[in-house]
C-alpha cells in the first residue's frame, strides 16, 4: 500500500476545472517533486490532499484511510502537514507562538520541547528572534517558520509549496539542506512543489509534470532535466522565477 | 474636584459596561467574521432567567433569589449555554456562508429570542430588584458613588486582565488567535474549528450575561428591549475600534461612555435630549476620518 493514493482526483473551482481525474502514488520515505507551469493545478493538488479545497470527485487515502470528505484538522491528525503557497504565517504572533499552533493535535506532548529544539538548530534566527512578531521576519525567515511550524506537528508525510519563491538562491539552497536532511532524521515523505526542474534535479527525487490539471509526464529529476528543453517549449522557461529572485 | 470625580465614575462605569458587550461581539466577529446581532437578545435573556416565567406584571424573583455566590456563575453559564447553543442550531450550519448571510440569520435569531420572550413574560417592562443595596452610595475621592460604579469598573478590568490572559497565556487562547487570523491555515495545524468557534461562542455569552447582571442590577428594570439599546451601542464601539480588534473593542467602548457622559453633562440644557444625536455625529465624523477604526493601524489585518 502506498503513503499516499490519489485515484482518479478532480477539483472544481465553482465551474472553472483545476484538477482533472488526477492519480498519483507516494510511497513511504519517497520525495516528489510535482512541477509544471503557473495554473497548472499544483495548489489546488495540494490543498486538496491537506482538505483545505473540496474534492469534487475520485478519492485521497493516507496509509489506506481515506481523506475525502474529512476536515483539514482531521486530516492534520492523521499525520499530513502542509507548508502552503505564500506561507500563510500568523503575522500577529510571535514566532515561537506561530511554532506552537500545531502542537496541539500531539499525543507526545513531552516531545514536542525537543522538537522546537530541532527547529531552532536547523534556523537559528528562528531561535533569535522567537519573541519577535512573525509578521516582522523577511520572506526567507518566513519561509523558515513556515516550515518549522509545519514540523511542529510531527507530520510523516509533509507537502511543500513552490518553497524557493521569492527566496536568493543561497537561501534556497538552506532550506532543501535542511528539508533534506530532516526528512531523513524523520523517515518523513516529501512532495515539493518546485518550478525548477534543475533545483530538481540536483536535489533528486522523483518528478511529476503537471499541466492543465493532469499529470503530463513523470520519471526521475534527473533525467527529466534533460527533457526540460522540450517542456520549455510547451511551458515557457519554468528557470524565470529563480532567475528573477 | 468633587464634579470631576462623580464625572469619571459615571464615565468608567458606563464604558465599561459598553466595553464588554462590545467584547462580546468583537470576540465572534475576530474568529468567525460574524457581528451577531442576537447579542442583545442573550443579555435580555440572561435578565428574564432571573425571573419567574409569567406575563404577570409583577415580577418574582426566580434565580434573582440564589446568593450572589451562585448566582453569578449561574448566569454566566446560563449566558454562555444560549450562545453556545445558538451557534450549534443557526451558525454553524452557514460556517461557508456569505458574512452578509450570516449577519442577517443573526437578526432573525436575535427576532426569535425576542418573541419567546414576549411571549413568555410579556411584552411591558417589569421592576426588578436585583441586589438593590449596591446601589447605595459610598464616598470616594469626595464624590458620592453608587457602590454599583465601582463594581462595574472593577469587573471590567477584571474581565479585560482575564480574557488578555486566556488569549495570551492558553492553549485555547492561541488556537483562537491563530484562527482569528487565518482560519483555513489554523485548521490545517490541526486546530479544530468546533472547539475554536464554541469557546468564543461560550466567552461571548458569558459576557453578555455579566452586563446583564450589572444592567439589572442597575436599571431596577427587565425590559425586553434593553438588549437591543446596548447592543447598538457595543456594535457602534466595535466598528469604532476597528472589528474584530479586542483591545480596539474595550477602547472604544470606554470612549463611548466618556464622551456620552461628557455631552450630558456640558451640553447646554435644551440640547441635551438630543445627546445621541450629537453622540452619533461624533461616530459618522469617526467613521469618516477613521473607517478602518480608531484603534487599528491602517495596515493591521483584524486581530484578536
Ligand atoms: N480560489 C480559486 N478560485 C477560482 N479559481 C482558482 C482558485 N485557485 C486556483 N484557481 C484556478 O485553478 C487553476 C489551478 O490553479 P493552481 O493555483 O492550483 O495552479 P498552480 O499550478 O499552483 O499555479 P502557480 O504555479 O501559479 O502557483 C487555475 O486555472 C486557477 O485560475
Ligand atoms: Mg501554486
Amino acid at each position: 500500500m502506498s503513503k499516499l493514493g490519489i485515484f482518479d482526483l478532480s477539483v472544481r473551482y465553482g465551474k472553472v476545472p483545476a484538477i482533472n481525474d488526477l492519480s498519483l502514488q507516494v510511497e513511504e520515505g519517497e520525495r516528489v517533486f510535482i512541477s509544471g507551469p503557473n495554473g497548472a493545478g499544483k495548489s489546488s493538488l495540494l490543498n486538496a490532499i491537506s482538505g483545505a479545497v473540496p474534492t469534487s470527485h475520485g478519492r485521497i487515502e493516507l496509509d489506506g484511510d481515506m481523506l475525502t470528505g474529512r476536515a483539514p484538522e482531521a486530516i492534520a491528525r492523521l499525520g499530513l502537514s502542509m507548508v502552503p503557497e505564500g506561507r500563510e504565517i500568523f503575522g500577529s504572533l510571535t514566532v515561537e507562538e506561530n511554532l506552537r499552533v500545531g502542537t496541539g493535535l500531539r499525543r507526545d506532548a513531552e516531545a514536542v520541547d525537543s522538537d522546537m529544539e530541532d527547529v531552532f538548530e536547523a534556523f537559528p534566527i528562528l531561535r533569535e528572534r522567537r519573541s519577535a512578531a512573525a509578521g516582522a521576519l523577511s520572506g526567507g525567515q518566513q519561509q523558515m517558520l513556515a516550515i518549522g511550524r509545519a514540523l511542529m506537528t510531527n507530520p510523516k508525510l509533509m507537502m511543500v509549496d513552490e518553497p524557493s519563491l521569492g527566496l536568493a538562491p543561497k537561501i534556497v539552497d538552506q532550506v532543501y539542506e535542511t528539508l533534506c536532511q530532516l526528512q531523513e532524521e524523520r523517515s518523513l515523505t516529501l512532495i515539493i512543489v518546485e518550478q525548477s526542474s534543475l533545483r530538481a534535479a540536483r536535489v533528486g527525487g522523483r518528478m511529476i509534470l503537471m499541466r492543465g490539471g493532469s499529470v503530463v509526464g513523470e520519471g526521475n529529476a534527473a533525467d527529466m532535466v534533460d527533457r526540460d528543453a522540450l517542456a520549455q517549449a510547451y511551458f515557457g522557461n519554468p528557470k524565470c522565477k529563480e532567475v528573477n529572485s | 474636584m468633587t464634579n470631576f470625580a462623580q464625572l469619571f465614575f459615571d464615565a468608567a462605569s458606563l464604558g465599561g459596561l459598553y466595553a464588554m458587550a462590545a467584547l462580546g461581539i468583537a470576540l465572534i466577529f475576530g474568529v468567525m467574521n460574524l457581528v451577531n446581532f442576537a447579542h442583545g437578545e442573550y443579555i435580555a435573556f440572561c435578565v428574564f432567567a432571573l425571573i419567574v416565567p409569567s406575563t404577570d406584571a409583577v415580577a418574582v424573583m426566580f434565580l434573582g433569589r440564589a446568593p450572589a455566590v451562585l448566582l453569578v456563575p449561574l448566569i454566566l453559564v446560563i449566558g454562555g449555554m444560549i450562545a453556545v447553543a445558538s451557534e450549534y442550531a443557526v451558525f454553524r450550519h452557514l460556517r461557508n456562508a456569505d458574512p452578509v448571510a450570516m449577519m442577517i440569520s443573526s437578526f432573525a435569531l436575535g427576532f426569535v429570542i425576542r418573541n419567546v420572550l414576549l411571549a413568555t413574560y410579556g411584552g411591558r417592562p417589569k421592576a426588578i430588584s436585583l441586589w438593590p443595596e449596591l446601589n447605595t452610595p459610598v464616598q470616594i475621592a469626595g464624590a458620592s458613588v453608587p457602590l454599583l460604579q465601582v463594581i462595574v469598573i472593577l469587573t471590567t478590568l477584571l474581565v479585560v486582565a482575564a480574557l488578555a490572559f486566556l488569549l495570551k497565556k492558553t492553549r485555547l487562547g492561541l488556537e483562537m488567535r491563530a484562527a482569528a487570523e487565518n482560519f483555513t491555515m489554523a485548521r490545517l495545524l490541526g486546530v479544530r474549528a468546533n472547539v475554536v468557534i464554541t469557546g468564543a461562542f461560550a466567552l461571548s455569552g458569558a459576557l453578555a450575561a455579566a452586563v446583564a447582571l450589572i444592567m439589572a442590577t442597575q436599571t431596577g428594570v427587565a425590559d425586553v428591549r434593553m438588549g437591543g439599546q446596548i447592543m447598538l451601542v457595543a456594535f457602534i464601539a466595535t466598528v469604532i475600534g476597528g472589528l474584530g480588534s479586542l483591545p480596539g473593542a474595550v477602547a472604544a467602548g470606554f470612549l463611548i461612555g466618556g464622551v456620552s457622559v461628557l455631552l450630558q453633562a456640558f451640553l447646554p440644557l435644551e440640547a441635551r435630549p438630543f445627546r445621541d444625536a450629537f453622540l452619533y455625529t461624533l461616530v459618522i465624523a469617526c467613521l469618516l476620518l477613521r473607517p478602518q477604526g480608531l484603534f487599528v493601524p491602517a495596515s493591521a489585518k483584524p486581530r484578536v
